[in-house]
């Protein structure tokens, strides 16, 4: 079996926008003084936590990455 | 574009709030869509909807009312000016909310603590000549040498006076309920399970979630807390106008849970007595 290199794996990785981005950018529409319903505070709520997860998968992801030793290109990049 | 709290001060009414809203939103949309600030905004307007709820169910007149901003922010200034009205109105309405703060802008109010309203016998210097005269007289069975000076002082009464003061008092000191005496003694003891008599500075302070039951709760015990300070008032005039019978009094109900008889506590009764 093959090992994926770290780039792979970050090319494969899902790509979404993050959710708190989608949300507040519906909050930021509405009006403050249309009060959110206890199902809307629910599920904005639901959706923080999902947020705050993938907010520190990526950090974690990112320390990794520049962790790496660095490792010589096939191809030389014009210029050099 | 800046939009101060002088300049905000200009405009009025709903256009200062679509103004304000929509500096928002460009203000988001030029953090290019960081979803950190995402979810903080998000949890900021999650904070101020669960407020506002509080605000509505709590004082609905003044809500229907209100012209407070829902998007300036306030003199707490991580929440608009119509939360900072809410904490106001709890404030003037329902207990001090405010009035013990650190003068502190930054102040969140996710959580707070409320501040004690008895004595930190613990720590804190007794001075008896600030104390009302029921809780200076309460204080022969916790610092018997200071209370017996100040008492012998102002009353000219001194232990001898009196009889023996056991160590422990008779248990059903704890159990009358509705006794002024009983009531006093809870009150100097800490444990009349009630959060702004029984709490103290020098204990960690417990920390209250921000929402309409805690408020409501909260409102109740500082109500129940005021009535019994107020309860104790008369007793401060019955021991002021007979220390020696009173105090003799205190003392059978401390060492034997005695209650005092109605002559004792009738204030024209007593008169007559002395």
């Amino acid at each position: 079996m093959i090992r994926e290199s770290p780039l792979e794996i970050l090319v494969k990785e899902k790509e979404q926008v993050n959710p708190a981005i989608l949300l507040a950018e519906e909050f930021l529409r509405r009006d403050a003084g249309d009060l959110l319903s206890a199902e809307d505070i629910s599920r904005a709520e639901d959706i923080l936590q999902s947020s705050s997860l993938e907010i520190k998968i990526l950090e974690g992801q990112l320390e990794n990455f520049a962790g790496l030793p660095a490792t010589p290109s096939l191809i030389i990049p014009v210029g050099f | 574009m800046c939009l101060g709290s002088e300049s905000a001060g200009l405009l009025t009414g709903q256009f200062r709030d679509r103004l304000l809203k929509s500096i928002e939103y460009l203000k988001f949309k030029a953090r290019n869509h960081n979803a950190v600030a995402a979810h903080d905004y998000v949890s900021s307007v999650i904070s101020e909807q669960e407020k506002y709820g509080v605000y509505r169910d709590l004082f609905p007149q003044e809500w229907a009312t209100s012209q407070a901003s829902f998007y300036q922010k306030g003199y707490y200034i991580k929440y608009s000016e119509r939360t900072n009205e809410l904490f106001h109105l709890i404030n003037n309405k329902c207990f001090p909310l405010l009035d013990y703060l650190a003068d502190d802008r930054e102040n969140e109010f996710e959580n707070f603590y409320i501040p004690p309203l008895n004595m930190d016998l613990c720590c804190e210097d007794i001075y008896f000549e600030n104390l009302n005269t029921s809780y200076a007289a309460g204080l022969i069975f916790y610092f018997p040498d200071d209370a017996w000076e100040y008492l012998n002082e102002r009353f000219r009464l001194s232990k001898r006076h009196f009889p023996k003061i056991n160590p422990d008092p008779h248990p059903g000191v704890w159990k009358e309920k509705g006794c002024i005496f009983g009531d006093l003694l809870r009150f100097i003891d800490h444990s009349t399970d009630n959060p702004w008599l029984d709490s103290i500075y020098c204990q960690m302070s417990d920390w209250y979630g921000f929402n309409l039951e805690t408020i409501q709760e909260l409102s109740r015990e500082y109500g129940a807390a005021c009535k019994l300070l107020e309860g104790l008032k008369p007793l401060d005039a019955l021991i002021e106008a007979h220390p020696k019978k009173m105090l003799s009094a205190l003392i059978d109900f401390w060492n034997n849970g005695n209650l005092p008889d109605e002559t004792t506590l009738s204030p024209t009764r007593t008169g007559r007595v002395s």
